[in-house]
C-alpha cells in the first residue's frame, strides 16, 4: 500500500565502474559469495577441530554435551530458522519494491536474532555458573558426570569458540540489519536496488546455516 | 629502443592533462580515495616501509652471525629479531607486496575496467593493512616476539612471554586486508572484462592474480581462526593445541601450514604472473604455451593446498600422510616447471631487450629455478630429514621468495613505473642495481646452502662448536651487505625519476596490453576515455618486425654517426 | 499467504522473486527437519557399539543428524540464498566453498594412520607423566619408553631430565 508511494524513490542506478544495472547486480552477489566463501573456510576450521576431537573423545563428548539444553538449543534453532525466513521474505518484498513490507520483515528478523541472543546469554549463564567457561575458574566434577576434566576443558572451550564466533555473527548481522532498516527507510541513496537486502540476506542465511550444523554436532550427540 | 618509443619522446607535450595523480592535491582525496591506482601508490609506500623495517632486522642477523661466539646479541634478541624478520617480511610485505601494488594499479586497466568491483572495501583493505601494520610495529615496539614467524604451539600459546597476543591480532587483521584485496580481484576477474576480453585474452599477469586471489579466499580465513585459538589458548588456556589437556600441537600445525604453505604462492604466483609480462615484452612474443602458462597457475594454486604436510615431515604427523605429501609436493613441480620452459622458449628467436625490467625477469627465472629445484631435496623425505631446520631451508626459501617473490616485483615495479607516475627512470641505474641485486643475492644465499648442508641449524646465532662454519656466513653477510645497496638503490632513483625523470608516453616499451595501448601514463582517473573492445589476441607481438626496425635504427644510428650528425644514442 | 506473486506489474526484473509460497514451504521443511533431527537423536536406538566410530550405532547417528543437517544446508542455500535461481558462476561459487571446505579433511589420514607406524618417543603418555607437570604429582616415574636409550638413562635422575625435558 504505501509501497507505491515510495516505488518512485528506490531508483536503479549503476555504479562508474560498471556498465549496465545486470553487471553490478550480479557482481555484487558474486561479491558476496566470495566473501560467504571465506566463512565456510574459517568455520570449516573449526568444524575440523570439532571433529579431531570429537573422533578421539567420542565418550567423553557424549558425557560433556549433557550439560548443554538440546531444548534451548532447539528454541534457539527455531528462532533463527525464522528469522531467515522473515529474511528471505525481506528479499521477495525489496525485489518487488514493497518497502513497509521489507522493514517489518527485517525488523522481525532483528526481534529473531535478539531472541536468539537472548536465550544464548541465558545458556551461557548457565555455564558460567557451573564454572564451565574455560578459564581459570574451570571446574569439571569427574566424580559427579564422570568423563575427563582435561578433555571436558577441550569441548567447552570449542564449544564456547564455535557458538561465540557464531553470536559474533549474528551480532554483526544486528547492526548491519538495523543499519539496513535506518538506510531504506531514509531512502538513503546507497540503497538503488534490492541488491543490499540482497546480500545482508545472504549473509543471514549463511549464520542460520552455521547454527544447522553447530546445533545437532553439540546440542545432540549421540551417546 | 623501438620507434615507438623515440617517437612519443619526440612527439610535443600536449601541456598538463588530467590524470589520477593531479586530478586532486589534498591528502584527504589520498586517505579516502577509491581510486585503485591511488590505493596502489598507498600500498607501495606502505609496504615499502615494512621492507626497510623488515630489512633492518635481517640485517641484525645477518651481522651477529659473522661472529660464532653470538657476541652481540643475547639469544632472545636474536629469536626477536629473526622473529621480526620473518613476520614483517611475509605479512607484510611478501603477501601484499606484487598483489596490491602491481596487481591492484594493472589488473582492472589490463582487463579493461574502470576500477575494481568494490573500490570502497579496497580503501577498507588498505586501512586494514595499515592497522595491522601499527600493531605489529607496536608490538615489535614493545619487545617483539620470539616464536619465529610460524607461531609454533606450544611455544606460542603457553611458554612465550613476549608479546605475541598482539602479533597475533596483527596478523588476524592483515589476512582479512589481504582477503578483501582477493575477494575484489575475484569479482573483478569475472564481471568487469572490457567486451571482447575473454579468459584466453586476459594477460597472463590476470591469470595469476586470479589464481592468487583464490587461494587468499580459501586459505587465509583458515589461518586467522588458528591464530584466533592460538590467541584464546593464551588467554583462557583453552587447550585445544595443548598435550596437557589431550589437545594436539600438532593439530595448530595442519591447520596452520594448510594456509601457511599456500602462502607462498600467493607470494609467488603473481610474481610469476608479472615475469610472464615481461618476457612477453621484452622478446617480442607471444608468451610460448599461453594456455598451458595461464592453467598452471590454477594447477599450481588448487595443488598447493594439498602439500602442506611437507613441513611437518619430522613432527609426529603419519609417515604414510607423509609420504603422499611428499609425492604431491613433487607434483606442484610440474606446473611449475611448465612456466619456467615456456618462459625459457618465449626467448627462443625473440627480439630479447635487457632492460631493468627484462634483467629481473632472466635473474628470477634462473634463481626461481634453484629455488624451486632445491624445493624438491626437501619435498622428499630422506633427505628432508637432514636438511629440515638447517640453512638450507632458509636458503631454499630466500631462493623463492627473495629471488622469485621480491625480484618480480621489483622487475614489475620496473615496468609499470612509467604508467604509474609518468616518467621514466634511470636505465643505467636500474640495471646496475639490478646487477646488484642479482649478484649480492647470490652471495648472500648461496653460502646458505653450503652451510645447510653442514648442518647449520637455523635460528642459531651461537655456533661456537662448529666456527668453520664463520667462512660462509661472513661471504653470506657480505652478500647481504651488497644486496642491501641493490634494494637501497631504486628507492633513490626511482623517486628521483618522479621529478627528473624524463616524460613517458603512453606506451614507452612498445608493450601489447590495454593499460599500455589504451590508457595515457599516468592513466586518468576512469583509466579509459572510453571503454577499449577488445578485438585482437593478447600479446600480440612481432618478434621479426621489431628486430628488423631495430636492424633499421642501427643502421640509421651508423648513417648518422658516419656524416658527422650529433645522434641521440 | 501463499499467494504467487505476479512480477509482471513491477517492471523488467530479470531477476528470479522467489515466491512466497515456496519460502515458505522451505521454512515447513526446514522446520519439519529440525524436529525429525531432535527425535532422531533421542531415539533409544540400541546397537552395539563395540568398534569405536565405526561400529554401527555411532555410524548411523551421525550420518542421520549430519545427513539432516546438510539436507538443511542444501534448501537454505537453494531456496532461500537463491543459488537454485543464479546464473552458474555463482552456482559454482556457492558450491564450490562446501566442497573445498572438506579438503581440510584430508588431516584424517594423519589422524588415522598415525598409530599404523610406532615411532619410538611418539607414543601417547598421559599428560601428568609429562616432564612440566612432574610438580604436581612426583610420584609418578618418567615414562620409560621400550627399548628407547634416552628413556633408561633418564629414568634415575628424574629432576635433571625433567628440566632438560622442559627447557625447549
Amino acid at each position: 500500500m504505501a509501497a507505491h508511494a515510495h516505488a518512485e524513490s528506490i531508483e536503479d542506478s549503476v555504479y562508474f565502474q560498471y556498465e549496465t544495472l545486470e553487471q553490478q547486480q550480479e557482481t555484487y552477489i558474486l561479491g558476496m559469495w566470495a566473501f560467504l566463501l571465506t566463512e565456510i573456510m574459517m568455520f570449516g576450521a573449526l568444524f575440523l577441530a570439532y571433529t579431531v576431537y570429537r573422533f578421539q573423545y567420542q565418550r567423553d563428548f557424549f558425557i560433556f554435551h549433557e550439560q548443554l539444553d538440546w531444548k534451548l538449543g532447539g528454541l534457539n534453532t527455531v528462532v533463527l530458522l525464522s528469522s531467515s525466513f522473515s529474511m528471505a521474505l525481506a528479499v521477495h518484498y525489496h525485489q518487488i519494491k514493497k518497502k513497509a513490507a521489507t522493514l517489518w520483515c527485517l525488523a522481525f528478523t532483528n526481534l529473531c536474532a535478539f531472541g536468539f541472543l537472548a536465550i544464548k546469554s541465558i545458556e551461557y549463564g548457565e555455564k558460567f555458573k557451573h564454572h564451565l567457561f574455560p578459564n581459570d575458574s574451570f571446574v569439571w566434577d569427574a566424580a559427579l558426570h564422570g568423563g575427563n576434566p582435561e578433555h571436558a576443558r577441550i569441548f567447552f572451550s570449542l564449544y564456547f569458540v564455535m557458538t561465540g564466533l557464531h553470536g559474533i555473527h549474528v551480532l554483526i548481522g544486528i547492526l548491519v540489519i538495523t543499519t539496513l532498516m535506518v538506510l531504506i527507510a531514509k531512502n538513503h541513496r546507497l540503497i538503488t536496488d534490492y541488491i543490499p537486502t540482497e546480500m545482508v540476506g545472504l549473509y543471514w542465511h549463511f549464520v542460520d546455516l552455521v547454527w544447522i550444523f553447530l546445533y545437532p554436532l553439540y546440542y545432540l550427540i549421540p551417546k | 629502443m623501438s620507434t615507438t618509443l623515440q617517437e612519443q619522446i619526440a612527439s610535443p607535450e600536449r601541456g598538463v592533462k588530467k590524470n589520477y595523480l593531479n586530478a586532486d592535491h589534498t591528502i584527504a582525496s589520498w586517505l579516502l580515495t577509491t581510486d585503485h591506482k591511488r590505493i596502489a601508490v598507498l600500498y607501495l609506500v606502505s609496504i615499502s616501509i615494512m621492507f626497510f623495517i623488515g630489512s633492518i632486522a635481517a640485517a641484525f642477523v645477518r651481522f651477529e652471525l659473522t661472529s660464532p661466539y653470538g657476541q652481540w646479541l643475547t639469544s632472545e634478541q636474536y629469536n626477536k629479531m629473526f622473529t621480526a624478520h620473518g613476520v614483517v617480511m611475509i605479512f607484510f610485505f611478501l603477501i601484499p607486496s606484487v598483489p596490491a601494488v602491481l596487481g591492484n594499479f594493472v589488473l582492472p586497466m589490463a582487463i579493461g575496467a574502470r576500477d575494481l568491483a568494490f573500490p570502497r572495501l579496497n580503501l577498507l583493505s588498505w586501512y586494514f593493512f595499515v592497522i595491522a601494520a601499527v600493531l605489529m610495529l607496536a608490538t615489535l615496539a614493545m619487545g617483539g616476539i620470539d616464536t619465529g614467524w610460524t607461531f609454533y604451539t606450544p611455544l606460542s600459546s603457553l611458554y612465550s612471554d613476549t608479546q605475541v597476543t598482539m602479533a597475533l591480532v596483527a596478523a588476524f587483521i592483515a589476512g582479512f586486508s589481504s582477503i578483501f584485496t582477493g575477494l575484489n580481484f575475484v569479482a573483478t576477474v569475472h564481471k568487469m572484462r572490457a567486451p571482447g576480453m575473454t579468459w584466453f585474452r586476459m594477460p597472463l599477469f590476470v591469470w595469476g592474480s586470479y589464481a592468487t586471489s583464490l587461494v587468499i579466499l580459501l586459505g587465509t580465513p583458515v589461518v586467522a581462526i588458528t591464530l584466533l585459538l592460538v590467541l584464546f589458548e593464551r588467554v583462557f588456556k583453552i587447550g585445544i593445541f595443548s598435550p596437557e589437556l589431550g589437545g594436539d600441537p600438532v593439530l595448530f600445525q595442519h591447520m596452520f601450514w594448510f594456509y601457511s604453505h599456500p602462502a607462498v604462492y600467493i607470494m609467488i604466483l603473481p610474481a610469476m604472473g608479472v615475469v610472464s609480462e615481461l618476457f612477453a615484452c621484452f622478446s617480442r612474443r607471444r608468451v610460448f604455451g599461453y594456455e598451458f602458462v595461464a592453467f598452471s597457475s590454477l594447477g599450481i594454486a588448487s595443488l598447493g593446498f594439498l602439500v602442506w604436510g611437507h613441513h611437518m615431515f619430522l613432527s609426529s604427523q603419519s609417515v604414510f600422510q607423509g609420504v603422499v605429501f611428499s609425492l604431491l609436493s613433487f607434483m606442484v613441480a610440474i606446473p611449475s616447471a611448465v612456466k619456467a620452459f615456456n618462459w625459457t622458449v618465449t626467448l627462443y628467436k625473440g627480439s630479447v631487450h635487457l632492460t631493468t625490467p627484462m634483467i629481473y625477469a632472466l635473474a628470477f627465472l634462473g634463481l626461481f629455478l634453484i629455488g624451486g629445484l632445491t624445493g624438491l631435496y626437501l619435498a622428499s623425505m630422506d633427505t628432508d630429514v637432514h636438511l629440515t631446520g638447517t640453512y638450507f631451508i632458509v636458503a631454499h626459501f630466500h631462493y623463492v621468495m627473495v629471488g622469485g617473490g621480491i625480484l618480480g616485483f621489483l622487475g614489475g615495479l620496473h615496468f609499470w613505473w612509467p604508467k604509474m607516475f609518468g616518467r621514466m627512470y634511470s636505465e643505467f641505474w636500474g640495471r646496475l642495481s639490478a646487477l646488484i641485486v642479482f649478484v649480492g643475492f647470490n652471495f648472500t644465499f648461496f653460502p646458505q646452502f653450503m652451510l645447510g648442508y653442514l648442518g647449520m641449524p637455523r635460528r642459531y646465532h651461537l655456533y661456537a662448536f662448529a666456527p668453520e662454519w664463520q667462512f660462509y656466513n661472513v661471504l653470506s653477510t657480505a652478500g647481504a651487505t651488497v644486496l642491501g645497496v641493490g634494494f637501497l638503490l631504486p628507492a633513490f632513483y626511482l623517486t628521483a625519476s618522479l621529478v627528473k625523470g624524463k616524460k613517458a608516453g603512453p606506451n614507452p616499451w612498445g608493450a601489447k596490453g590495454l593499460e599500455w595501448e589504451n590508457a595515457d601514463s599516468p592513466p586518468i582517473t576512469e583509466n579509459f576515455e572510453r571503454i577499449p573492445i577488445v578485438t585482437g589476441q593478447v600479446y600480440d607481438y612481432d618478434a621479426e618486425e621489431d628486430s628488423r626496425l631495430i636492424r633499421a635504427e642501427l643502421d640509421d644510428h651508423e648513417r648518422r654517426d658516419k656524416a658527422h650528425l650529433p645522434g641521440e644514442h | 499467504m501463499s499467494t504467487n506473486t505476479d512480477t509482471q506489474d513491477h517492471g523488467a526484473h530479470a531477476h528470479h522473486v522467489t515466491p512466497i509460497g515456496k519460502l515458505a514451504a522451505t521454512f515447513g521443511f526446514l522446520l519439519f527437519m529440525m524436529a525429525l533431527t531432535v527425535v532422531a537423536a533421542r531415539l533409544p536406538l540400541d546397537m552395539p557399539d563395540t568398534f569405536g566410530w565405526l561400529s554401527p550405532y555411532f555410524f548411523v547417528t551421525n550420518a542421520i543428524a549430519l545427513g539432516i543437517a546438510i539436507a538443511k544446508a542444501v534448501a537454505v542455500v537453494r531456496i532461500f540464498m537463491g543459488a537454485k535461481y543464479a546464473s552458474k558462476l555463482i552456482k559454482l561459487y556457492a558450491i564450490g566453498g562446501f566442497i573445498w571446505f572438506t579438503q581440510l579433511f584430508i588431516m584424517f589420514f594423519d589422524y588415522g594412520t598415525r598409530n599404523w607406524e610406532e615411532v619410538r618417543g611418539w607414543e601417547k603418555v598421559p599428560s601428568s607423566s609429562l616432564p612440566r607437570n612432574r610438580d604436581s604429582d612426583a610420584g609418578i616415574p618418567y615414562p620409560v619408553y621400550p627399548g628407547s636409550h634416552a628413556g633408561s638413562e633418564m629414568s634415575g635422575t628424574s629432576e635433571a631430565s625433567g628440566e632438560a625435558g622442559s627447557g625447549h
